[in-house]
């Protein structure tokens, strides 16, 4: 069970150099549950948006994936009501991709990357997914609906599940978060060679 | 609550289970009960409110779902930094553990959880393994453990608990007109796991006098007695298995059972023997304990008890090598009311028993025997057994085992239900049979993530999915015995006799015969053929004496009512490393002169006299770190190239 020593590091390592567009933090000081949001990147449906994510450490990590899962409704063919993502290094191998150099950082980096380059061809939500593929324009617009609806900052707090974000978050690691949120318009392509490092 | 739940998924079934705290003894306890009789189907939704704000009920592991008040959450962080600290205890310690110690505790199942365990204790172990045999040293252990058993715990989850370290441990118990035996055996040489759980329940309408139930709770029952006479039973126990031959064995399951068709090879000696025999054990067993205390000297339970077990432990072996998977085998046997004619076919079954296997205890079994007849509460026997098997080859014949057994069961008006999910199978069966009632349920699950190398997994991991089955077969059980009798528990009768035995030192542990697996050491297929080999890793016997147990019958779903949450894993087969060919990689000492890296499972730098293994795509990590990994998978977590030459890997697979 490496996973208190590793979390605690890369709980530091989340906090002094996050990716961009990405903070992590503890929720309730409680070590294996751990919240996360990412800014919609630019040009994508999700620009402005700010997504909620929780994040479960299993007591076998880093030998298992985390439980990761979107809090805030997603408009996204690979990510479900319920807020789970379909995504290889979510998941075991043989069937995905998991591997324990992987990190919260990367995950995270990852799932930002599935958010701007949807991949409609392993769908979980198959009437988006399709939407996607053969009426791109209409999916970019109930998906940027979506995120005005659920994921804008000035509306959230009228969203039961970001009430609770917030409440937790009311803690040291708030500052922080929104310093990085100033900054963070980053283009794809830097994300992609964090991805690849 | 339920409408809600009822609104929004109509085809629903709703089981209840309340569960309230004994007011004497402030233990919870299960006071009513009633699930839906598939519920071993089913994916189960646990909903939960809590009425009471008393800290009745003791739910051990689910810590952080229920309640996130402020002092469990401040208890719960101080015991992760306490944890913490053992962590780094532990992995300082290992990495000043020289290599063949290391082997050493890691083969011997030592090693434990990080952070779970001090770096105390991990001492004492190492100390015990080199000191003397084994199977010494895990007696003392099992000695300490018993005695702390007797003093604290008697909840059959605090057992479970303490077998997850120390493998091997027998407990049981007696409460009013039930009474209940546990035996949990790890052989860490293979990595096997069995469980066995018998509940047998008197019930007061039988013939039983109600006196005698309650008078095992006078006997006198330290650990230290135990001990003593445990360690003269083991002479007979360990004696036995080698007299054994693998013909007498068959033939003798020839004799017990009527009703075999003629299965291939190894199949027919398990299958056969298993449900008469087993009924037979436990009818002796249960004969013996609560109803007839007078004639149960300690040192006479033992000799019993050992012959039984071992009986019991070879019959699985025949069993585990003859199938060579990893499943859990669950057997349950619910005999029900007193009917004489019944009393004869059980009883007569010990006495065609074959001498050698008798050994020492047939005085003891003619006791049983004499004694019993007339009392015959239906029993209830859990068997589980984990077995580690390469994945892959294991479908085929699966198929055929459970051909074999449903064959074997029609001529005794045998009602098998069998039920398959992905590589979760269950096999249900009733059979009827001179007013006997049988009620057969088998479980296999291959288990995914036991660790080949025998690190610290392997138990908890085995146990896990125990519990789970245990879980299922408990709530059908359970099902049975509330429609079968209304028993009514009487007082509590503390009383414990704990004891248990270690594995022999068991020769490497290996049968293999069948060739299909390159490296050494890891198929134990064909073991059947070879009862003396499976004698030379028979693990060591257990004894048990009687503990207190509340709710014997019900007691399972409370405790364990937590792991109907446990998921059910995804049903692709990891497919890890042996244990050899792990130790087959490279490995070295990370030296002063190594440039500064960092492990990358851990996130930890290297320090220097670190062990590290390198991977043949040259990558590098800690020796624990990447044991752990690839005992369940086979690439490298860096670069996902396969550890294993293709060539190779496909023997493996």
């Amino acid at each position: 069970m490496q996973r208190a020593s590793r979390l605690k590091r890369e709980l530091s390592l989340l906090t002094t150099e996050p990716p961009p567009g990405i903070t992590c933090w503890q929720n309730e000081s409680q070590l294996d549950d751990l919240r996360a949001q990412i800014l919609g990147g630019a040009d994508t449906p999700y620009e402005k948006g700010i997504f909620n994510l929780e994040i479960v450490v299993p007591e076998r990590y880093p030998f298992e994936p985390p439980k990761i899962r979107f809090l805030t409704p997603i408009y996204h063919p690979n990510i479900d009501s319920a807020g789970r993502i379909c995504l290889d290094v979510l998941k075991l191998p043989p069937k995905g991709a998991w591997r324990p150099s992987l990190n919260i950082s990367t995950l995270l980096t990852s799932i930002q990357l599935l958010m701007a380059e949807p991949n409609p061809d392993d769908p979980l939500m198959a009437d988006i997914s399709s939407e996607y593929k053969y009426n791109k324009q209409l999916f970019l617009l109930n998906a940027r609906e979506w995120t005005e609806k659920y994921a804008s900052q000035q509306k959230k707090v009228s969203k039961p599940l970001e009430e609770k974000i917030n409440q937790s978050k009311t803690g040291t690691t708030n500052d922080s978060a929104v310093q990085k949120r100033k900054g963070s318009n980053i283009c794809k392509k830097e994300k992609k060679s964090r991805l690849d490092s | 609550m339920e409408q809600g739940l009822r609104d929004c998924c109509r085809s629903i079934r709703i089981g209840k289970i309340l569960i309230q705290s004994d007011e004497e003894t402030q233990r919870a306890k299960v006071y009513y009960a009633k699930f839906p009789p598939d519920i071993y189907r089913r994916k189960v939704l646990l909903m939960y409110p809590i009425l009471s704000t008393l800290p009745l009920i003791k739910m051990e592991g689910s810590d952080s779902s229920d309640k996130g008040n402020i002092d469990q959450s401040e208890a719960q962080r101080q015991s992760q930094l306490d944890r913490l600290d053992r962590e780094e205890a532990f992995y300082q310690f290992v990495n000043n553990l020289s290599e063949e110690d290391y082997r050493l505790m890691r083969d011997n199942n030592l090693l434990g959880t990080p952070g779970e365990i001090t770096e105390e204790e991990l001492l004492r172990r190492l100390h015990q393994v080199k000191e003397g045999p084994p199977q010494q040293n895990s007696d003392e252990n099992r000695g300490a453990e018993s005695a702390e058993d007797v003093s604290n715990g008697d909840s059959i989850i605090d057992w479970l608990n303490s077998v997850r370290q120390t493998g091997n441990t027998t407990r049981s118990g007696q409460r009013g007109n039930q009474s209940w035996r546990a035996v949990s055996r790890t052989n860490p040489n293979s990595g096997d796991f069995r469980f066995s759980l018998e509940i047998n329940v008197n019930r007061n309408n039988g013939n039983t006098n109600p006196e005698t139930e309650n008078e095992p709770s006078v006997e006198p029952s330290s650990g230290e007695d135990l001990e003593n006479s445990q360690s003269d039973s083991e002479i007979p126990r360990s004696e036995s298995p080698s007299v054994r031959q693998p013909g007498s064995e068959r033939s003798t399951s020839e004799e017990l059972t009527t009703e075999e068709a003629s299965p291939p090879r190894g199949q027919r000696r398990a299958r056969s023997r298993s449900p008469e025999q087993r009924r037979t054990r436990a009818r002796t067993d249960r004969s013996r304990s609560p109803i007839n205390p007078v004639n149960e000297t300690p040192r006479r339970s033992h000799h019993n008890t050992s012959s039984q077990t071992l009986d019991h432990s070879s019959a699985n072996e025949a069993e585990g090598s003859s199938r060579t998977r990893q499943h859990v085998t669950v057997r349950q046997h619910t005999v029900g009311t007193e009917m004489p004619s019944e009393n004869a076919v059980l009883f007569s079954t010990p006495e065609t028993r074959p001498v050698p296997q008798a050994a020492g205890s047939s005085e003891t079994n003619g006791t049983s025997e004499s004694a019993a007849p007339g009392q015959r509460p239906p029993t209830i026997v859990l068997d589980l057994q984990v077995r580690r098997v390469r994945p892959g080859e294991y479908r085929q014949r699966d198929s055929i085992a459970n051909r074999t057994r449903s064959r074997s069961q029609t001529p005794n008006n045998t009602v098998t239900y069998e039920s398959e999910r992905g590589g979760f199978r269950r096999t249900f069966s009733r059979s009827e049979r001179a007013g006997v009632r049988t009620y057969v349920s088998t479980i296999r699950i291959p288990i995914r993530r036991i660790l080949n190398t025998g690190l610290s997994e392997t138990t908890s991991v085995a146990i896990q999915t125990m519990l789970r089955q245990i879980m299922t077969g408990f709530g059908e059980l359970s099902y049975f015995m509330y429609s079968d009798s209304d028993t009514d528990p009487s007082g509590p009768t503390p009383n414990q006799n704990v004891d248990a035995a270690e594995p022999q030192p068991g020769g490497g542990g290996t049968s293999s015969n069948e060739g299909t697996d390159v490296s050494s050491g890891e198929v134990y297929e064909g073991g059947n053929e070879g009862g003396s080999t499976s004698g030379a890793r028979r693990e060591g016997r257990n004894t048990r004496g009687s503990v207190t147990f509340e709710e014997s019958g019900s007691l399972p779903f409370l405790s364990l009512a937590q792991f109907f949450l446990l998921n059910e894993d995804d049903d692709d087969q990891p497919r890890g490393l042996t244990k050899e060919q792990i130790d087959n990689l490279a490995m070295r000492n990370f030296g002063e002169s190594d440039a500064l890296k960092t492990c990358s499972v851990c996130i930890t730098e290297y320090t220097e006299g670190n062990k590290l293994r390198k991977l043949p795509c040259s990558h590098e990590y800690h020796v624990h770190c990447i044991d752990r990994w690839l005992s369940e998978n086979s690439t490298c977590p860096i670069c996902r190239r396969a550890v294993l030459a293709s060539g190779n890997r496909e023997s493996v697979v």
